[in-house]
Order: C-alpha cells, then structure tokens, then sequence
C-alpha cells in the first residue's frame, strides 16, 4: 500500500494552488488575530467590541474549517455534518442562557 | 467541489472515503461536547463574575492572573502550526515524504511549545490560588482548558507517531494521504476551538474593569 497510485498532474497543479491559498490565510490569521488583541484596550464600547470579537472569532473558525480542513474543497456532505454538531452546541449554549437569564438567581443554592 | 477533487471520488455510496467521514462524524460529536464546556463556563461567569477566594481569604479577580501576553503567544503559535499541518497533508498529496516530514515536526514542536505554556500557566494560577475546588471559576475554567490540553497532547502523540510511522515505507499513495489528512483534521479542530476559547474565555475578561461579566450583574459571594 506504499506507493499505489501517483499523483497526477492536475491534482499537483490543484496542491500548488491551495498551497498559495494557505499562505494567505496563515498571515489573515496572524493578522485578525493580532487585530483581536488590539481591539480590546480601544477606548469604544464594549458591546461593540464585544460584537466585532465575535464576528472575528467566527470569521476565523469559517475560515479554518474551509480551507485549511478542505470544507470547500470536499463534498458539501461533510460541511452539513460538522455544521449539525455545531448546531447543536450553538443550541445547547442558548438553551443554557435562556434557562440562567434571569440575573436574580439565588446562587446560593449552587454553593 | 473542484474537477480535480471530482477526479478522486471515492468508490463508496457517499463518494467519501469511510475514515474522513467518520472523522468528520466524531469532531461534529467533539463540537457538541466543547459546546457544552464553554457553554458552561460563560454561564457560571455569568452568574459567579466575583472570580475567587485565594487560600489567605482574598478577593481575587481573574483579571489578576491573566497574562494577554502569554496567551496571545499561545494563539499564534497554534494557529502557525495548523498552517504546517495544512502543508504536511498538501505534501503528502504531492507524494513529498520529506517535505511533510519537515511540517509534522514543525507542527509536533509548536504543539509541544503550547503545552509548555499551558501547563506554566495552570502552575502559575495554582500558585496564585485558583484551584479546580476553590470556585466555580476554577472547576469550569481547569476543565475546558484541560480538556482542550488533553486534545492538544493526543494531537502531538499521533503526530510523533505518524512522523515515525513515515519511515517504515508504509505511510505513502492516496492511503497514507489519506491517513495524514485524518490526523490533519483533528489537529484543525484542535485550533478552532482554541479560537473560540481564546475569545470566550481569554479576550471578554479585558473589557471593562473587571470584565464583561463584573459590568451590570449582580455580585454573588461564594
């Protein structure tokens, strides 16, 4: 099982071009996350900050999962099934918080 | 999908080949279970945003122990070693054993760099006083954290294997691709999770003088 099949020349030239792609990513990664860090002594609101965070955090977890996981290059099978994980724990987090959203909870009965 | 990535349907019902599709089966299962600890933690912050009582019996805020520098460090060099990993499974591709064999040991030697880091961290916290039984602070934040560790140090494990599984001759072809590409998914998952940790538990502890959650809730004494 060593060797059986050699690479083609389309799938080389498909390699190169990815390869291209995860440079790019790597140094948008190191960027936004570097932009993170910053972001968080602005002098603006923390709701906004907390909203751009977000939105950041998100674009880098889309942006690893499709390019450097190959979601966009693989059958979109796979992307529906990982999405439905990740539906659920998004659920189970809002489930959470709408159980433990009323802020006078007598906490007391945790301790 | 792209021609080339047609080319190499795999002869199953799915077109998948079985091992990437379980793969991608457990590290959707792994979502729901980090869901859940992260979940976890933010809702206790919610309701506990006081941090902890050190052993002398004082007041500690998180805040204390956070080091932006640290971690920042941490992200970065997780999020470089997913780029290796991202070049060991092309290499592999490309049939280039030598080529992913330089990536994986990048990739092995940056995994062990965050372990280091996070054991130095939790060996700092400890001192400090947060232990996993003095708050709630501490049960949630030493289980998600260590959670994510554990998966860390299974990455860099398979990985060591792998690197010397590649000298036996074994490891090569569309199988050995394949296998790297597995291990590669894993190690991709790892990272994103960290950045999401990184946001949820790491980076909204900074705004505002005593975080997110000290602002506008009530303090709850433990």
């Amino acid at each position: 099982m060593s060797s059986d099949v050699a690479p083609s020349p389309e799938s080389l030239a498909e390699e190169t071009r990815r390869y291209h792609h995860f440079i790019v990513l790597a140094l948008w990664l190191a960027v936004v996350t570097g932009a993170e860090i910053v972001l968080i002594y602005l002098p603006i609101p923390t709701a906004a900050i907390l909203t751009v965070l977000t939105l950041m955090s998100a674009g880098k977890f889309f942006a690893v999962i499709l390019w450097f996981m190959h979601l966009i290059y693989d059958k979109r099978l796979l992307f529906w099934c990982f999405f439905a994980g990740l539906a659920l724990a998004f659920a189970t987090y809002a489930a959470l918080l709408m159980l433990f959203s009323v802020d006078r909870i007598d906490t007391r009965w945790f301790t | 999908m792209s021609d080339a990535a047609a080319a190499h349907e795999a002869p199953t019902s799915t077109g998948i080949e079985h091992k990437k599709l379980i793969m991608w089966l457990f590290l959707a299962s792994d979502c729901m279970f980090f869901g859940t600890l992260i979940s976890t933690h933010l809702l206790y912050r919610k309701l506990f945003p006081a941090g902890f009582t050190d052993a002398a019996g004082h007041q500690r805020f998180i805040q204390d122990l956070f080091s932006i520098e640290l971690t920042s460090f941490s992200t970065f060099i997780l999020l470089m070693s997913s780029f290796l990993m991202a070049l060991a499974v092309s290499a592999m591709h490309k049939g280039q054993l030598k080529s992913f064999r330089r990536n994986v040991l990048g990739v092995i030697f940056f995994g062990l760099i965050f372990l280091g880091c996070q054991v130095y961290e939790f060996t700092h916290f400890y001192h400090m006083g947060l232990t996993i039984q003095n708050s709630v602070l501490g049960s949630t934040f030493y289980v998600l954290t260590g959670t994510h560790g554990t998966h860390v140090a299974i990455g860099v494990l398979w990985l060591i294997l792998m690197y010397f599984y590649s000298f036996t001759g074994k490891l090569g072809g569309h199988v050995g691709a394949l296998d790297v590409e597995v291990a590669g998914l894993y190690w991709h998952f790892v990272d994103i999770v960290w950045i999401i940790i990184f946001t949820a538990v790491y980076l909204v502890e900074y705004l505002g003088p005593y975080g997110i959650w000290g602002s506008g809730l009530p303090t709850v004494s433990q």
